[in-house]
């Protein structure tokens, strides 16, 4: 140590400016957020998640009636003062309702997305970093998964899932007399999160597995090993912040398509089933009646559809805010 | 010439990968990268070693580094064999011996600042207590001829030679005696390769380094050398001071590599005979038996197609492999 400090330069040689070395370095996560926020769809679709999740998480205590109220003397009812969006065939708010779907919208999507992308990471770095066999068995999977149509899949587990689930659930409540096993919606839930997760990670694994591959050949990896940091450190430090952008917009973009994929199951009739509100199973219920009462089937169509934009721009901005490379 | 103590021993040092060829992988084959290498490196010296794209120049720079494993062979340095220590045994190693890569826009960490990238080997090796860290980067900043600023911003921010600047003090930031300069300046256009040259120069003098110089220029690396160290196919064909091997090459492929150098004078260029190599370097998936160069070299007798030439020492001082060169 004594020999090292004699080997610098005395401190008075060292910079005139050194006043300036005392400035706060920002993180780059900082960084990205302050460019993100410069792009104005970025903006927009950020306030219009704000608003989902706000809607998702206050939805009860916020809407006007009770989603599941019934006035059979108002039904179809055009958008009006008392009731912004309309009624539907029972009479029911379509604001409330639609208010409500977002609740389950955003459940089944995030928690989809969490899973997808835990999968992928787990599955993703093992093919990368091992290689070998293990990633060719990893990836076959992978492909195998991917090549399969999710509606084709998502039939056949909800079909064989739904009867166990019910009848568990209706064991566990003569059993105990808890009434939220009388929740069948969670059942919905349970399977819709099922099927779209089992769909949806293997487009994670490749990601992460290409980034990976890509990170671990580069120089800088060499470099740090060259250095002597644990492969602790070189992961964190280096494999992880150089491989998690992209997977971060593909999350982004993944929270839309869930949500989408979610309402489609639901119209379908093997996803979330009335009276649970969620937006696909609402567009199905306008469908029927939508020469005399579009609202019906425009308003949860639309906000379905802003929601599914707003994701996709907000994977675009956090793509660009990411990438350093891009900054200008 | 200065008497000058080895800082580093390579000993018989051998790399093969193994690979697989063929469409499905059916064929294995062993490359021989490194086939038997042996030099000593000085303290304080610039070593230079040159040979042909391919001829595992940059192998042996890997290899004592101990980013790639020995086949066989040993690297001694300070006593200890590298090549049998484990990855945890050698970290305080590290910190002493430190590579500059050729690629400088790869070698930097995207997602640090160049702050925190040289900070990075002084936490690490804690070579000054944590107040005089910061201090140590402005310094370093400066050997590069960068301003202070410079910390906050990222790689992708600099240009080619500025980011190399910052990769070579990023690798004294630890207070390396050796390091190996992995063809470090031929990533960069000509005007900035003198630079890096200059400043390789002013930091061996400022902080008493050893540099293992790996080229193909042959012209920087007379200007930049005190010995020079010749490669082909995997093995050594000769080694000497500089000027002995500039001036009175005697390994035929020594000879043919000067010759290739071009003369910035049109009327000598043109007047002057040459003895070019023709074909190939071969494969160094299946080397040529006996000398590796016999299958290019115009003297070759059926000797140098039989039997591999020993690595022994002339008279004058210099290392040579061949069966020509008379003891």
């Amino acid at each position: 140590m004594t020999l090292n400090t004699e080997m610098q330069m005395p401190p008075t040689q060292i910079n005139p400016l050194e006043e300036d070395t005392n400035t706060k370095p920002f993180s780059i996560w900082q960084d990205s957020f302050g460019r993100m926020m410069k792009n104005k769809l970025v903006v927009i679709s950020l306030v219009l998640i704000i608003i989902l999740l706000f809607m998702a998480i206050f939805g009860p205590y916020i809407t006007p009636y009770d989603y599941l109220a019934q006035d059979l003397t108002k039904r179809n009812e055009s958008p009006s003062a008392m009731h912004w969006l309309g009624t539907d065939q029972l009479g029911r708010d379509v604001f409330s309702r639609v208010i409500y779907g977002a609740r389950t919208a955003s459940l089944v999507s995030l928690l989809v997305v969490f899973l997808s992308s835990l999968i992928g990471l787990v599955v993703g770095s093992i093919a990368g970093y091992v290689g070998g066999k293990v990633d060719f068995v990893l990836m076959w999977i992978t492909d195998l998964i991917m090549a399969f149509p999710y509606l084709i899949l998502g039939v056949v587990i909800s079909v064989s899932l739904r009867p166990p689930l019910t009848e568990w659930m209706e064991d566990r409540f003569l059993a105990t007399g808890n009434p939220i096993f009388r929740q069948t919606s969670f059942v919905d839930v349970f399977i819709v999160i099922i099927v779209i997760t089992s769909t949806a990670w293997p487009p994670y694994a490749r990601l992460v597995r290409s980034q990976v591959m890509m990170v671990r050949g580069q120089n800088y990896v060499t470099a740090a090993r060259a250095l002597g940091l644990s492969q602790m450190k070189i992961v964190r430090k280096y494999i992880i912040p150089n491989s998690i952008g992209p997977v971060i917009v593909q999350m982004s973009a993944g929270l839309g398509s869930a949500m989408l994929t979610e309402s489609a199951l639901s119209f379908l009739g093997i996803g979330i089933r009335p009276p649970i509100p969620s937006w696909g199973n609402m567009i199905q219920d306008g469908l029927l009646v939508w020469r005399t009462a579009p609202h019906l089937l425009v308003a949860p169509a639309v906000v379905l559809g802003l929601m599914t934009v707003a994701f996709s721009f907000l994977g675009d901005g956090l793509n660009d805010a990411l990438n350093p490379k891009q900054w200008k | 010439m200065i008497e000058r103590k080895t800082i580093l021993t390579v000993e018989n040092l051998y790399k093969q990968f193994q690979v697989r060829l063929g469409a499905f992988g059916e064929n294995k084959g062993t490359v021989h990268a490194v086939d038997g290498v042996d030099f000593d490196i000085l303290r304080g010296e610039t070593l230079g070693l040159v040979g042909e794209s391919g001829c595992g120049k940059s192998t042996v720079g890997y290899t004592i580094l101990q980013l790639y494993r020995a086949t066989s062979g040993k690297i001694w340095y300070d006593g200890k064999d590298l090549t049998q220590l484990s990855d945890k045994q050698l970290r305080p190693l590290r910190q002493k011996i430190q590579m500059i890569f050729q690629d400088p826009y790869s070698t930097l960490n995207p997602r640090m600042t160049i702050g925190e990238a040289l900070a990075e080997p002084i936490l690490e090796h804690q070579t000054v207590p944590e107040k005089e860290v910061i201090p140590r980067v402005v310094e370093l900043l400066g050997d590069a001829g960068l301003s202070s600023k410079c910390m906050d911003r990222y790689p992708h921010e600099f240009s080619g030679g500025q980011r190399q600047r910052i990769c070579i003090v990023r690798a004294l930031a630890c207070n390396p005696e050796f390091i190996v300069c992995d063809e470090p300046i031929s990533a960069l256009d000509v005007s900035v390769q003198a630079q890096i040259i200059n400043l390789l120069q002013d930091l061996q003098e400022k902080y008493n380094l050893t540099y293992l110089f790996i080229a193909h220029d042959l012209s920087v690396v007379k200007h930049i050398s005190n010995r020079v160290a010749v490669m082909y196919l995997g093995k050594m064909a000769e080694l000497g001071p500089k000027d002995l091997i500039f001036n009175n090459p005697m390994h035929p492929y020594t000879k043919a590599l000067l010759q290739a150098i071009p003369i910035p004078n049109p009327h000598i260029e043109k007047s002057r005979t040459r003895e070019l190599l023709t074909g190939d370097i071969p494969s160094a998936l299946n080397p040529p038996a006996g000398c590796h160069f016999h299958t290019r070299c115009s003297h070759a007798t059926d000797l140098c197609s039989q039997e591999t030439p020993r690595w022994k020492q002339l008279p004058d001082g210099r290392m040579i492999a061949c069966h020509l060169a008379v003891e």
